[in-house]
């Protein structure tokens, strides 16, 4: 079929081997990343994500990583598309947006990058990516503070320009950008990082389109958006149909509140009865909250099939502007993410009632974003720790709740093995285990969080954390018992505690234990339907005591 | 003495446990080639290598050189048949087994499950000692606790225990220490620590890999020290090599210590063999090719060295995290594509084909043992590609009538016609091997027009040539005895040994020295378990990477430095060639301090491998070879009239062109229209692909 002449160039295996190509290429583009990326945020936490969009800036797939990312290029490049004129952009260009209020969604330290592929000189599609950078200036080392009430406080804001020109770098870009970080090595190398994974993508893409002609490239793009609305409409028929509603209080006190109407065609959910925006950074664009609504539809309808623009057709979200869910300008909005793992959160716990055999009970839903930094005792070089936490996962129909993993957040993201974090950050970990003790009981139960302890070196080192469902626990379904929550404790050297949980730049000094507790997942179940054989397990794996699980399991 | 000799390979798969003995004339150099397959005897596989060296009428006593390879290792890992294993780590991580990396690839779904641990909390001890990541004790070792943790393993059943401290890697000493006191304390238990296997940083990985080793361990010990006496008692007293994963060969007494680096032996010596032919016929940048059955698998070959490394997982896909054994691996992809791949249309119309496999019962339709499912085979019988008169060699009577309703119920579920969704299926295959070919070369910036082709495996040479035209490549090779080619590869295979060491280090004035002086030390220790396993000092050849990264990175590029001590002026040569690698890699370079972050130490030497003797050319007039022609559908180069020569007797020196078809017992040879073909003094072809016309 080398002919190109009408249906004969579109047969339906042509088509699909050019899909399979774009998850190829995607998967291409994040290898390629993951490999060369500077800060450890990036490579090994995996905070990032690739895509390859259609011309119009709908997202037709995207790479592996984390699930939160996967929504966020369209909106990034759409907001370009608006910008620029068509016939401004040419082959070559590379643009870039942090700003949620232009295209960003996320908050500053995420630098979306993204580039328009060409063939036969048409616009034919954009490959983008989106990754967190250690630092882009701000009020605090790593941006994040939760003393900011204005975006402004909280780094450079780069409100969808253009970063290279036809393949020119406009030096006087990366100049700004080098000026104003902490660690202007990591930032330069992230980005080129970047720069090279959507290159490699965009040369891929040319010679699919070239190969096989423009049209029939297009089509299959159309195409596989289509089948990724179909996948979504044949599962939401098969779902409890009718309106859901949930109030939920927060650690803070205020009560957030969502309605869910599901139907066979559509998935709307409703934010508008929620507070007004927070005066600190724990707000979300309105594009953040379409993000959790797009990761829990997904969720319900084929989790492992491919997502694209179409797979997300049937939600509607209803924000209200000005408030916690649709922060207006210039609102703070570094923590976003805590805000809108309570938004998932939230419209998980609001459906898992209603289809428990579908969802399990609540997990300790944090991203846990825990900074650690100073200086090295060994090399004198400054490092800073920003990752993410791992923790118990709830208990669902006929499993317990996994043990020891992100939230339902992150995907593909790793933790920090000790041995390089002692050598790489200079601190020395005590210990790094499963958290046990009392909590998420059930005939299912929790999983475990974890406990680590960070010795502290060198004086004068800092520590920011920003947890949620640390007051308010992991929640529980059908009888089940709730979680635990999340928490850091600062063991002094002269023997006194603190607790926090959300606090930024703690003062930290030499001899002090820093301690991360994360919390057990909520419980499914009756813990008195629990097979004794499985309770006789958890005791002699030490999970439970025998006198605490004499109390809880037997009725 | 004898004016023969004589080399064995034995590899047992799944169902079959294959021989292959060269017999090669010391006065002629002409060998020849016996092979010989008997049923796999599972749980004694053992019985089934004698019982194969006996059906193939070989004195075991008149074997010179036996190479033996086998899947004992992994069959144990997947079916969960190994051992009851006790693990001891540094107080205050015994839950880094379960804690493991957090990862959840299957990133949208909220009911993933975990992969459980292979070591239960209760049987997960600790000790108190401390090292630091610079190898100085920070807390002294105390094993106070160590025979009351001994009595409990023993009470619970356990029967391997593994041992695995924090940054042991750079120390060993307090590993030594607790394995020798268990040893003295509990002298029949198998006993692993992770400095005997790895050298590298990640305690997850090392102590996972730990584990599996000492899960595998009795079963492997067993196995081999059986086969051992089996052989012995049947007056074998040659030497025999076991194979392992880095494409090497090592000996009985050091596989049973740490079995682990037999993992993923079965690809290794096909892999070996592409690399050693590339040599053999002057193509030292290679692209190596494996159809099998169930899956294909690649890897790339530069300039003669294949590529080892040690991230290798077991049961990782896009729906699970699976489990790392950082041990020495050829560095490979597979897809779930081979021969017996089944084609299946999902609820959305869309064609597939694999990764699930039709296996060898009930197998692809046309085998008529009852399967309906379509495969690649089917497909390719379908199209005139495959011999439907000479089906497996003439074993099998192909049963068309089968693979027609197959196929015709597949285009029907989309439709389209029978034709059609067979030339789907081989395009859909071709694409998805594509793909996974492009993952070694594309992605890690090669160009594949650099590259041969060499393809092997019982579906290599079926496809070879589709997938060389799609990705550019102007030569495709099929090896003489393609069928047999991982045997052959095993008999061409050094003992070998890949050392992994960690040290991180700024590449600054002074590096050269601190390198040096740590090469010396992993060669002193090489060498010494070489010279342990009767090998010459002098025979031993030695290969040196280091592993550079710019400071702050995470993943390494791996850079090959002089064999000898590096003078003042060499560091600026190695970082030249790091950037230059790096950018090929990554499309930039930074000006940014680099560090080297470990060192990888290829130490090998010969072991009696067979000599290749080159036969002259003869005429180049292939028609000899030809048994005829018959109609072959190409899929996208369409439907032509191929001529059907008969592999056995090409000869060195024949030329001809496509479009055409060679068969012989084992492989089917396609060559699209355009293609010229010639033999080589080996038995090799050597297809010339016309470039530009792949669409």
């Amino acid at each position: 079929m080398n002919d190109s002449t009408g249906q004969a160039s579109h047969d339906p295996i042509t088509l699909e081997i050019i899909q399979n190509s774009l998850q190829a290429v995607a998967d291409e583009m994040f290898a390629t990343m993951r490999k060369t990326a500077m800060s450890s945020i990036i490579y090994e936490v995996l905070d990032m994500g690739t895509g390859i969009l259609d011309a119009r800036g709908r997202i037709a797939s995207s790479g592996a990583g984390i699930p939160s990312f996967v929504g966020v290029l369209d909106k990034a490049v759409q907001v370009l598309l608006a910008k620029f004129p068509q016939e401004t952009i040419r082959p070559g260009d590379v643009f870039i947006t942090n700003d949620p209020y232009y295209g960003g969604v996320t908050h500053l330290n995420d630098l979306v990058v993204a580039m328009p592929v060409f063939a036969e000189g048409c616009l034919i599609a954009w490959t983008a990516n989106i990754a967190h950078n250690s630092d882009v200036g701000g009020m605090a080392p790593g941006s994040l503070s939760v003393q900011a009430t204005e975006i402004f406080q909280e780094g450079l804001r780069l409100p969808a320009i253009r970063l290279i020109d036809a393949g020119e770098a406009n030096e006087s870009v990366f100049a700004i950008l080098r000026c104003n970080s902490r660690m202007p090595n990591f930032l330069e190398g992230d980005l080129w990082a970047a720069i090279a994974a959507v290159r490699i993508g965009a040369r891929r893409l040319t010679e699919l389109a070239t190969k096989y002609g423009i049209e029939t490239f297009e089509t299959a793009m159309e195409g596989f958006m289509t089948f990724g609305e179909k996948v979504t409409l044949s599962t939401l028929a098969t779902l409890p149909h009718g309106t859901f509603e949930l109030d939920e209080e927060q650690d803070d006190g205020r009560v957030y509140n969502v309605k869910v109407t599901i139907s066979p065609n559509e998935f709307v959910v409703d934010l508008r009865n929620n507070p007004d925006q927070d005066v600190g950074p724990t707000n979300t664009s309105r594009d953040g909250a379409m993000i959790c609504a797009q990761m829990m539809l997904k969720a319900l309808c084929a989790p492992q099939s491919p997502a694209n623009d179409g797979t997300f057709r049937p939600i509607r979200l209803l924000t209200r502007e000005g408030s916690v869910f649709h922060a207006r300008e210039p609102a703070a909005i570094g923590f976003y993410f805590e805000t809108e793992v309570r938004v998932f959160d939230l419209i998980w716990r609001c459906l898992a009632q209603h289809m428990p055999q579908r969802l399990g009970a609540g997990h300790f839903a944090t991203i846990g974003g825990t900074f650690i930094g100073g200086i090295h005792p060994d090399t004198g070089r400054q490092y800073t720790i920003i990752e993410p936490q791992i923790g118990g996962w709830g208990g669902r129909e006929g499993h317990d709740g996994n043990s020891a993993l992100f939230s339902g957040f992150h995907g593909e993201t790793y933790n920090c093995p000790a041995e390089i974090s002692e050598a790489r950050n200079g601190l020395h970990i005590g210990r790094m285990a499963l958290h046990t003790g009392p909590g998420g009981e059930g005939q299912w139960c929790g999983g475990r969080g974890i406990v680590i302890d960070y010795g502290v070196r060198q004086d004068n080192s800092f520590l920011t954390i920003g947890y949620t469902r640390s007051r308010i626990m992991p929640w529980s379904l059908k009888e089940g018992h709730e979680g635990t929550g999340n928490y850091a404790l600062i063991l002094r050297c002269d023997g006194t505690q603190e607790r926090h949980a959300f606090i930024s730049g703690l003062r930290v000094d030499k001899g002090d234990v820093i301690r991360i507790v994360t919390g057990t997942g909520g419980g499914y179940g009756n813990p008195a339907l629990r097979d004794r054989a499985l309770v006789a397990r958890d005791v002699k794996n030490g999970l439970i005591t025998a006198e605490h699980a004499q109390r809880i399991y037997t009725t | 003495m004898s004016r023969k000799t004589i080399r064995v390979t034995t590899d047992v798969g799944g169902t079959f446990t294959d021989l292959v003995c060269f017999e090669t004339d010391h006065a002629t150099g002409e060998s020849h080639v016996l092979t010989a397959k008997s049923d796999t005897t599972p749980p004694n596989f053992e019985q089934g290598v004698l019982n194969v060296i006996e059906k193939a009428g070989i004195m075991a006593s008149t074997i010179d050189f036996l190479a033996h390879g086998t899947t004992v290792v992994i069959n144990a890992l997947t079916e969960r048949k190994g051992a009851k294993v006790g693990l001891i780590s540094t107080e205050g991580f015994r839950d880094i087994l379960e804690i493991a990396r957090g990862n959840r690839p299957d990133f949208f779904n909220l009911n993933y499950r975990k992969p459980p641990p292979f070591v239960p909390r209760h049987l997960r001890a600790e000790l108190p000692g401390r090292l630091s990541y610079k190898g100085e004790e920070s807390t002294p070792l105390d094993m106070a606790a160590l025979p009351s943790i001994i009595d409990m393993f023993r009470a619970e059943g356990v029967q391997a225990i593994a041992v695995c401290f924090l940054h042991s890697y750079t120390n060993s000493s307090h590993e030594q220490a607790v394995t020798a006191e268990i040893r003295r304390l509990w002298p029949e238990v198998s006993v692993v620590a992770s400095h005997q296997i790895t050298r590298e940083w990640r305690e997850y990985e090392r102590t996972n890999t730990t584990v599996l080793s000492a899960y595998v361990q009795p079963v492997a010990e067993r196995y081999l020290s059986r086969l051992r006496s089996g052989l012995t008692d049947r007056g074998f007293s040659g030497n025999l090599f076991i194979m392992q994963s880095n494409c090497g060969v090592d000996s009985v007494d050091s596989t049973s210590a740490t079995p682990i680096t037999m993992v993923e032996s079965g690809p290794a010596s096909g892999f070996w063999g592409a690399a050693e032919l590339g040599r053999m016929i002057g193509e030292p940048n290679v692209l190596a090719l494996d159809i099998g059955g169930t899956t294909a698998k690649c890897s790339l070959i530069e300039n003669g060295q294949v590529r080892i490394m040690t991230d290798y997982w077991i049961e990782r896909d896009r729906t699970s995290a699976g489990y790392p054994i950082m041990v020495p691996v050829v560095d490979l992809v597979e897809i779930g594509n081979g021969g017996g791949s089944i084609a299946w249309v999902d609820e959305f119309a869309k064609l597939h084909v694999g990764p699930k496999s039709a296996g060898a019962s009930p197998g692809p339709a046309a085998y008529g043992r009852g399967g309906t499912d379509a495969t690649t085979t089917d497909a390719n019988l379908w199209l005139g590609r495959i011999n439907r008169d000479y089906f497996c060699g003439g074993s099998v009577k192909a049963d068309m009538e089968a693979a027609e309703r197959a196929l015709e119920a597949l285009g029907a579920k989309i439709g389209i016609s029978t034709t059609d969704v067979a030339r789907g299926i081989i395009r859909i295959a071709n694409n998805n091997m594509t793909n996974a070919l492009k993952l070694i070369s594309l992605n890690r910036g090669f160009d594949p027009r650099d590259f041969t082709l060499v393809a092997f495996g019982g579906g290599g040479a079926m496809h070879a040539v589709a997938l060389g035209m799609e990705l550019g490549v102007r030569k495709v090779v099929i090896p003489a005895s393609a069928s047999v080619f991982s045997a052959w590869g095993m008999m061409m295979s050094d003992l070998r040994h890949d050392y992994f060491v960690t040290r991180l280090m700024d590449m600054a004035e002074g590096a050269e020295s601190a390198i040096g002086t740590l090469f010396a030390e992993i060669e002193a220790a090489a060498t010494e378990r070489f010279v342990q396993e009767s090998v010459p000092a002098e025979s031993i050849r030695f290969i040196r990477y280091v592993k550079l990264r710019y400071q702050n990175q995470e993943h390494t590029t791996e850079v090959p430095i002089p064999a000898e001590d590096l003078a003042a002026g060499h560091l600026a040569d190695i970082l030249a060639a790091f950037h230059q690698t790096y950018e090929r890699e990554y499309t930039y370079r930074l000006d940014a301090p680099v560090e080297m972050v470990g060192v990888h130490l290829v130490a090998s030497a010969a072991v009696g491998k067979l000599n290749m003797k080159e036969r002259p050319s003869g005429t180049p007039d292939a028609n000899g070879a030809l048994k005829g022609r018959r109609q072959v559908d190409y899929a996208q180069d369409g439907l032509h009239e191929a001529a059907i020569y008969n592999g056995d007797r090409l000869a060195s020196g024949m030329r001809f062109h496509g479009p055409a078809i060679v068969e012989d017992s084992g492989t089917t040879i396609v060559i699209h229209p355009g293609n010229t073909v010639s033999v080589d003094g080996y038995g090799n072809l050597h297809i010339l692909l016309v470039s530009g016309e792949a669409a």
